[in-house]
This record gives structure tokens, C-alpha cells and sequence, in this order.
């Protein structure tokens, strides 16, 4: 054992008797400490312990029905050691083929899903059906739940890996409820719509109210509890000035009292008084077919705007009033 | 499984809600549903001026669960990985331990990266103020550990004794009784406890793995390992109580002493190895009229045990009187008392049996709940000697019928020996069923902690799996080794062997090149008993050539050679060189065989007879009488009886030309004996008179 150190450095082929007369004519204080067998199994075969091996990949060791959720239980980056797959990524050099799994970045880059496979989520969800209670038994329609819960609130929270748990976009709020829902005059509903302005879809009937002015999600929510309760109530009131509303205020065209009206009747008290024919007061003019048939064109016209058939229609009450047909 | 689960989780909540009064659904503010995953929540809700439909509906209760009740669920979902190495390494091919020293090694040196960085954080906090964690995370900021109070006083004194500081708070009461002020009773009282605890010497900063781990190597894990730990109880090992001390001297100097300080001063002295000296104080202490409390009564037994020069009666006597003292005091004994009696008991091998099932009774009667160091202690006692033939007692199973099913919260230290020797003498008593049922009582609920360090995991798993080559049934043990090895514990040679054997009796010996390419990745290339136990079995029958063996065979070949080119002591040895050039032989492998001859040579290892056989036999095959004279000078150059019988056998089968003739002849002449060299002289001279 003592004539048979030979020298870090000296890296042959193993040739015993070589190595072995090149050993004695070295001086002892060179010599390496013997490894102990234990640790020296991934050695390579040159003398000194070398760069440890590495074992195999475990993927031979898996069994082809092995329970996969066990080996990727949460989210893990890539491990081409652990995922049996022949999966290739990347740009295939000229005449190449796309890199295999071995080292390769662009698959540790992105963010895998082979912690939800399928049957994971399937567990999951198994697991998961203890915290959950039943659905009510009687609300089994869309339409019975937004008639039973006709406001709707949206909230989001946020997970994120980091030392804090906060984060700021999980204080916004959002409370939707369609205006059919509440009890609401026809008074009240304008008022309101007027009140919130943009905050109101004409064609969903849907108020949407979003509170993130205050710090935390319960303040919020209260916030827009107390915005909804307060408009209701406000819609509710009628002040003094509302009283002044003018017409240039009217949200949809109102035909009584109106320019078209008294244009029209102007122009029939014309035609009668030109055809000698003064028997037909106003009230009975406005009262006559032809006069309710062009009022309601008009207003059609005015409110849905030009379209074939208000146009149409419009055409037609004029024909019918005037005598032209 | 999954409704024990839900009702350990979740309690419903009460009182709240029901249909379409205007309740708020409490979507804000209540732990659960703050805890959703990244997603919005449309949570149901009435308005004030409710709808009320013809049908009712019926919201049920909310449930509520604590905050790792979901994590809990999912992971109920996973199980373990059998390929995978324990979670606390790297899961890279290059970065997984091989061994048990390694592992262990890796280990150390995460932590003590770890200490490293709490070091540099704890020696400059003023650079890592900053907290980002919300909410606040205490143990990542620093820790101060200098005491910041400086003048003499007894806040000060206060503050070293809860820093830790043995030296500094000596120093700071003796200037406190110079300056002459009295330190009150109670801060005498805790300098005491921090000097009894510490046995007058600062506490080690050295951590407790560093310290342990002698017997690692599962070679040496015998019955004298179990002793070991017990031993090194306390950390510091070897801390005795000398005479005279800081803690004596204090103790003299105070004015008043309460029960407390007599009961600090007593436990200190038993933990740290002064017995008699602690019994001396406890009659002082009785002289004083004073009561001493449950610890003080469980280090007093432990005391009685330790002196020297006393029989086991008497100290068992003693300990009876110490008992009968306790229930004078009206002292009531806990889970410590009885353990500590155990454990004395234990020390008085025979006489100790019937006593330790009174003690067992006795518990039971009080209402006291046995942890698992109780067993393990009746266990130790009954079961001390190894060998069965002195006709073993039952209390094995006595004590698995109780301790099915039961889930265990550790309560005593040595809580974790129990598995251990419960395993051990499975072991020794060949006992599968038992052996399933302590393993079964492993896998009930978190049991898995009392596993203990990984010296034990490893002698636990290597008796466990001895077990199951020994007495199971093929199958069943290679599903258990493919589940166990490696990633839960580190096999040895033993093992192997045993499981090899085990191959044998069920004549699966295809199975033999799977098992070493095994064992190569978890460190048993250069074991030599391995490898000749695997060349025995796979030479000592024919084979058909589809099983690997020749392949095997080469490779561990292979293993012999590069270890040769490592150091000059030669490791072959002549019953593997003979199995390695028989398999090369059967497989066909001619080549590779006739080297094998030229290392007999070079290690001047004598080849075997049925092996020379074997090659005639091939080179008969092959038709190569040049072959044949290379074996028949081989066995000639060793002088081996069987030259002769090869002799013969050669002018039979084959046809010589005359150069081999002659060179047989002189062969034959040099190396045989007298009537050999008279036959073949006369063959010369009949040769050359012709």
C-alpha cells in the first residue's frame, strides 16, 4: 500500500506496471490519501476521486401505471429526471431536431400543469367536496336565482408566491343588480338613471357599481351597499327643481305638448279651415285614428330612430292623414 | 376516509342564516373565503327589500375550517414516491445521496448554510431591518443575543439569565451581592435553574446532529448502538457535576431557600451525574420540612438507579420508599415518574420483569396514558438478550393487540426508540405477521415522526426487509424492496445477500443483474463479499443464455479491475476469477475467457479443476489444439494433480502435430513425477528411435 500512491496529477491509462514503476520514484509527500471504499464508488477509474457520476434518471424506475399526482404533487419546475416523457422543445438547428429534454431551459421556462393532470383534479376535487355544502334545492334556474338574489357582487383574490400575502387589487368590488328588480316608478327609475350615469347598460338593464376607494374588501363591499341603498332612496324623492325639467332633460321623446304635436294640429286646423270645415275641435282632432297613428310613428321615429320601419310607418300615417292615398 | 377527515376540519358554524331575511352573506371578513384561489366569488345576496318566492330556499350553514384545512385535504390525495429520494434533496440524478453518509453529509450541509446565514443576519442586524413580509414572519428578522441592559441590577441579571448567559450572569450576581444588594427569591431561584440546566457551563453552540451520529453506518447498529444513545442524554456530553460549583456556592450563599431551589438544585445534579449528592440534598430537604414536586420525585428515582455499589434489590427497595414518600407529599406521579421507573428497571435485568408489569398495571390504574417509551422500555426489558432459546416471553403481542390503530403525540424523549426494538425482536423471533402489524402501526396517522434519526430508520428498514426475504414470499419482498430501496433507506451488504438468498430459494436467479445494477448506483461497486456471493449463484448452475449473466459477470470484472488500478492489493480472489471465466464460458464468450486465464497468471490465483474441464471441453469445441497445450502448460505451471488427467485427455481427443507433441513432452517431462517422466521418457526414446 505505502509504494502505490501515485500523484494527483498523473492521469494515464491504467497500466499497472507503469503506473506502478512511475509511483516509486516519486517522493512519498505527494501521496494522496487513500479514499475509503465508501466513498469512492462513482469515482472514475483514474486514482483520483473524480467528479461523483450521476445515477441514472428515475424515470427508468417507473412503473407505466405508477400514481402520477404522487410524483408532481404541486407545482414544480421541470424535472427531465422525473417526467417520463420524450418531450423535445426548441429551434431546431439546420437539418436538427428540436433539443431533447436533458437540460434543455426553454422547458423549465415555462410554467407546467403536470401537477393538474386530469386525474389530479379529479381528486381534487373529491377531496375537496367535504368543505362544500349543497346548493339549495330550490334554486335550480338562472332565473329563480336572480329572482331570489337579484344583486350579484364580484370579488377576486390573489395568491402569489412571496413573503406577503396582501396584495392591493383584492379590495375592488363590484355589485351588479338589473333595475326590473327593484321596486322602482317610472319617476324613479329616470331619476336613477340619471343619478348614475354611465354606471347603467340600457341594453342589459344591469347597474354596475365598482367601489375600490377604500383599503379593504369589507369596507368596500359596505360602501357599495350603502351607494345602492342611497340612490334607491334618492330616486324615490322628487325635489322642487325637478319640477323644471325641460324638454332638451327628456330622456326619450314624449309626443303630448310637443313642437310635432302642435305642428300637426296647426297644420289640420290649416287644412280644415281651408276646406271650410270648422266642426273638429282640437281635442277631437288629436282623438281621431289618423292623428294617434302619426303620433305613434312619430314617437317610434324619435326614439328607436331611422330605421326602414319607422320610416315606413311614419310615411304611411302621413299618406293616411294628409288624404293622399 | 375522507368523512374522518371533514369532521376533524370543518365545524359548521351556528346560528347564522336562512332564507331571504336580509342577511348578508359574509363574503367579506371570514377566513374561508378569503382563502380562494385567483378567481372571483359571486356570492348570492338578498336585497333588503326582499323578494320572497312562493317556495323556500333553504340556504345551508356555512362551514368553517382552520387555515391548513384545505392543504391538508389535497395532500391527502398524494402518496409517497417510491423512486423519488426524501424531499429535503435536490431531485436532480447528480444531486441525490447514494449512501447513508452522504445523505447525512448533504444534510449538514444545508443546515449549516442555514446557520451560516442566521449567523451573519444575528451578527449584523442592522442590515436586515427591512420587512417585507406581511403578515410579520418574527424568526426571519434578527435575533439579539447581547445583553443590552449594562449597569448592575437585577433587571439586569434577569435579562442575562434569559439571554443564556452562564458566565455573564455568575459575574453579575457576584456583583450584585458585593454592591450588597439582595437579589430577590425569585431571580435566585431562575439563576439557579440556568446553572442546574447547564451543569455550570455555557450552553454548546454546536448543535445536537453534529454531535450524535456515531453509529451510522448500519454495520455496527447492534443491541450496543441502543445503549449508545442513552449515554449521551443532554447535550453536553460528558458534563459532570463537580464539587463546589457556581450553583453549590450560590446555593450556600442564599439566605432563604423554597422547595424550588432544593428542586432545581436535585434535578441539576442528577442530570448531570452527581446521584448521591442529590440524594444527600433531598434529605435536607425533607430535614426542611419542604415538598418536592413531580420532576424533582422522577430525577430523585432516577438518582437511586445511578448509585454505584448497590445491589438491584436494594435500589429497587429504595425506589419503593421514594414512591411510598411521594404519595406521603401527595405528589402525583405523571407520565415521567413511570417511564423513569421503567428505565431503572431496566438497569436490573431479571428481577425488573415483575416489577415493570406492576408498574404497567399501576399506570393503568391512575389513568395515566403509556407513550411509546414505555413500551419501549418493557420491551427492552423483556427481550434483552438476543437469543430466543431462553424461551422469549409473549409480551410482544400483548403490547401490538393494545397499540393497534392508536395515533401517538410524542411525550417523552425516547418515544422514538420504540419502533426499533419492536422491529428487533420481530426479528429475532422470525415473526412476519408481528412484524406487518408494528409496520402497520408506522403508517397510522403520523406515527411516521416516531421513526426516530436516520441511523435508527436505517436499522428499523434493514431488520424489517431481513425480515421479508427471509420469510416472504418472493413476489411480495421484490414489491416491498422496489418500494423501499433506495428511497427510504440505503441497503447493505447484508442485505443484499439476504435478499440475493432469498432469489435463490425461489429460484429467480434472473433477477441477479437487475440487483447489482442496483447496487452499483447505491454505492456497493467495490464491496467484495456483494460480488462474490453474486458470482457464486450465478456460476453454480447452468443458466440459459437469454439471462445476462455473461454481461454481469463482465462488469463486475470491470469493477475488480478499475479497483486494481487503484491500489496494488489485489482483491481478486480465485473462487470469483473461477466463476467469472465459467460464465464467460457458458455464454460463449471464448475471447473474454481466454483472458481470464492470463489473469490466473498475474494474480498467481490456481484455477479450479472442473473449470480446466470446462476449457478443454471449449477448446475441444472449437478444435484448436493450440488452445488445449496453453491449458495443459497453465496447469502444469501450477503444479496442479489434475495435469496429468488433462494430459491424457488431450492425446485422446485431439491430433497433435509433432512440435506439439514435443513441446507436450517436455512439458510433461518438467513438471510430472516419476512414473510420468519414465513413460515419457521411453515415449522419447521411442520417438527417437524411430
Amino acid at each position: 500500500m505505502a509504494a502505490a500512491r501515485f500523484p494527483a496529477c498523473l492521469v494515464l491509462q491504467p497500466r499497472a506496471r507503469s503506473l506502478r514503476a512511475f509511483s516509486t520514484s516519486v517522493s512519498p509527500a505527494t501521496r494522496s490519501p487513500r479514499p475509503s471504499p465508501s466513498t469512492t464508488e462513482r469515482t472514475s477509474r483514474y486514482g483520483r476521486p473524480l467528479r461523483r457520476k450521476a445515477l441514472p434518471p428515475r424515470t427508468e424506475k417507473m412503473a407505466v401505471d405508477q400514481d402520477w399526482p404522487s410524483v408532481y404533487p404541486v407545482a414544480a419546475p421541470f424535472k427531465p429526471s422525473a417526467v417520463p416523457l420524450p418531450v423535445r422543445m426548441g429551434y431546431p438547428v439546420k437539418r436538427g431536431v428540436p433539443m431533447a429534454k436533458e437540460g434543455n431551459l426553454e422547458l423549465l421556462k415555462i410554467p407546467n400543469f403536470l401537477h393538474l393532470t386530469p386525474v389530479a383534479i379529479k381528486k381534487h376535487c373529491e377531496a375537496l367536496k367535504d368543505f362544500c355544502t349543497e346548493w339549495p334545492a330550490a334554486l335550480d334556474s338562472d332565473e329563480k336565482c336572480r329572482k331570489h338574489f337579484p344583486i350579484e357582487i364580484d370579488t377576486a383574490g390573489y395568491v402569489s408566491a412571496g413573503p406577503s400575502i396582501r396584495n392591493p387589487k383584492a379590495r375592488v368590488v363590484t355589485l351588479r343588480v338589473k333595475l326590473s328588480s327593484l321596486n322602482l316608478d317610472d319617476h324613479a327609475k329616470k331619476k336613477l338613471i340619471k343619478l348614475v350615469g354611465d354606471r347603467y347598460c340600457k341594453s342589459t338593464d344591469v347597474l354596475t357599481i365598482k367601489t375600490d376607494r377604500c383599503p379593504l374588501k369589507r369596507q368596500n363591499y359596505d360602501y357599495a351597499m350603502y351607494l345602492l341603498t342611497v340612490l334607491y332612496h334618492e330616486s324615490w324623492k322628487t325635489e322642487e327643481w325637478e319640477k323644471k325639467k325641460t324638454e332638451a332633460d327628456m330622456e326619450e321623446y314624449v309626443w303630448k305638448d310637443s313642437s310635432s304635436e302642435k305642428n300637426i294640429l296647426e297644420t289640420l286646423l290649416q287644412i280644415k279651415a281651408a276646406e271650410k270645415d270648422l266642426e273638429l275641435s282640437k281635442e277631437e282632432l288629436l282623438g281621431t285614428e289618423e292623428v294617434e297613428e302619426y303620433r305613434k310613428s312619430v314617437v317610434s321615429l324619435k326614439n328607436e330612430g331611422d330605421n326602414e320601419n319607422t320610416l315606413s310607418q311614419y310615411k304611411e300615417s302621413v299618406k293616411r292623414l294628409l288624404n293622399l292615398t | 376516509m375522507a368523512a374522518v377527515h371533514s369532521a376533524r376540519w370543518l365545524r359548521i358554524s351556528r346560528g347564522l342564516c336562512l332564507p331571504l331575511m336580509g342577511r348578508r352573506a359574509g363574503v367579506c371578513g371570514r377566513a374561508p373565503s378569503s382563502r380562494f384561489y385567483s378567481g372571483s366569488a359571486a356570492v348570492p345576496e338578498v336585497e333588503g327589500a326582499g323578494a320572497t318566492g312562493t317556495e323556500e330556499v333553504v340556504i345551508p350553514k356555512k362551514k368553517t375550517w382552520d387555515k391548513v384545512a384545505v392543504l391538508q385535504a389535497l395532500a391527502s390525495t398524494v402518496h409517497r414516491d417510491a423512486t423519488a429520494a426524501p424531499y429535503a434533496f435536490q431531485d436532480d440524478p447528480y444531486l441525490i445521496p447514494t449512501s447513508s453518509m452522504e445523505s447525512h453529509s448533504f444534510l449538514l450541509a444545508k443546515k449549516s448554510g442555514e446557520n451560516a446565514a442566521k449567523f451573519i443576519i444575528n451578527s449584523y442586524p442592522k442590515y436586515f431591518q427591512k420587512d417585507i413580509a406581511e403578515p410579520h414572519i418574527p424568526c426571519f428578522m434578527p435575533e439579539y443575543f447581547e445583553p443590552q441592559i449594562e449597569d448592575i441590577s437585577e433587571a439586569a441579571l434577569q435579562e442575562r439569565i434569559k439571554l443564556r448567559k452562564v458566565k455573564a450572569s455568575v459575574d453579575m450576581f457576584d456583583q450584585l451581592l458585593q454592591a450588597g444588594t439582595t437579589v430577590s427569591l425569585e431571580t435566585t431561584n431562575s439563576l439557579l435553574d440556568l446553572l442546574c440546566y447547564y451543569g455550570n457551563q455555557e450552553p454548546s453552540t454546536n448543535y445536537n446532529f453534529q454531535q450524535r451520529e456515531q453509529a451510522e453506518e448500519l454495520e455496527e447498529a447492534t443491541e450496543g448502538s441502543n445503549e449508545k444513545p442513552k449515554k449521551k442524554a443532554g447535550h453536553q456530553l460528558g458534563v459532570t457535576w463537580r464539587a463546589k460549583n457556581n450553583a453549590e456556592r450560590i446555593f450556600a450563599l442564599m439566605p432563604e431557600k423554597n422547595a424550588h431551589s432544593y428542586c432545581t438544585m436535585i434535578r441539576g445534579m442528577v442530570k448531570h451525574r452527581a446521584p448521591t449528592q442529590a440524594l444527600n440534598l433531598y434529605t435536607e430537604l425533607l430535614n426542611n420540612r419542604l415538598r418536592a414536586d413531580v420532576h424533582t420525585f422522577n430525577s430523585l428515582i432516577e438518582a437511586t438507579a445511578f448509585v454505584a455499589n448497590e445491589k438491584s434489590e436494594e435500589k429497587w427497595n429504595n425506589i419503593l420508599d421514594l414512591l411510598k414518600q411521594m404519595v406521603a407529599q401527595n405528589v402525583k406521579p405523571n407520565l415521567q415518574t413511570f417511564n423513569t421507573i421503567l428505565k431503572c428497571l431496566r438497569r436490573f435485568h431479571a428481577i425488573g420483569k415483575l416489577p415493570a408489569l406492576q408498574t404497567l398495571r399501576e399506570m393503568k390504574a391512575i389513568g395515566i396514558e403509556p407513550s411509546l417509551a414505555t413500551y419501549h422500555y418493557i420491551i427492552q426489558l423483556f427481550y434483552q438478550h438476543e437469543n430466543p432459546s431462553k424461551g422469549s416471553s409473549l409480551i410482544i403481542y400483548d403490547i401490538m393487540n393494545e397499540l393497534m390503530g392508536k395515533k401517538f403525540s410524542p411525550k417523552d424523549p425516547d418515544d422514538d426508540m420504540f419502533f426499533q426494538s419492536a422491529m428487533r425482536v420481530c426479528s429475532s423471533l422470525r415473526d412476519l405477521e408481528l412484524a406487518y402489524q408494528v409496520h402497520d402501526l408506522l403508517n397510522t396517522g403520523d406515527n411516521r415522526k416516531f421513526i426516530g434519526p436516520d441511523h435508527r430508520r436505517y436499522f428499523y428498514y434493514s431488520k424489517f426487509f431481513g425480515l421479508l426475504c427471509l420469510m416472504e414470499q418472493i413476489d411480495v419482498t421484490l414489491k416491498w424492496y422496489k418500494d423501499l430501496i433506495p428511497s427510504v433507506f440505503f441497503p447493505h451488504s447484508q442485505t443484499l445477500i439476504d435478499l440475493l438468498q432469498a432469489l435463490d430459494v425461489a429460484n429467480r436467479l434472473e433477477l441477479i443483474p437487475q440487483i447489482w445494477k442496483d447496487s452499483k448506483e447505491y454505492g456497493h461497486t467495490f464491496r467484495r463479499d456483494l460480488k462474490e456471493e453474486i458470482l457464486t449463484l450465478m456460476a453454480r448452475d447452468r443458466h440459459p443464455p437469454e439471462v445476462a449473466f455473461a454481461d454481469c459477470a463482465a462488469d463486475i470484472k470491470s469493477t475488480y479491475e478499475s479497483q486494481d488500478a487503484r491500489q496494488t492489493a489485489p482483491s481478486w480472489l480465485a473462487s470469483s476469477l473461477n466463476h467469472i471465466a465459467v460464465l464467460f464460458l457458458r455464454a460463449g464468450r471464448t475471447q473474454e475467457a481466454w483472458k481470464m486465464l492470463g489473469l490466473f497468471r498475474k494474480h498467481n490465483k490456481i484455477p479450479g479443476n472442473e473449470l480446466l474441464n470446462e476449457f478443454m471441453d471449449s477448446a475441444k469445441a472449437s478444435g484448436s489444439p493450440a488452445q488445449a497445450i496453453e491449458i495443459v502448460k497453465l496447469a502444469g505451471a501450477f503444479s496442479l494433480p489434475i495435469c496429468e488427467s488433462l494430459t491424457q485427455r488431450l492425446m485422446a481427443d485431439f491430433t497433435l502435430s509433432q512440435e506439439q507433441k514435443e513441446a507436450l513432452g517436455d512439458l510433461t517431462a518438467l513438471t510430472s513425477d516419476s512414473d510420468s517422466d519414465s513413460s515419457s521418457d521411453s515415449d522419447n526414446d521411442v520417438g527417437e528411435s524411430k
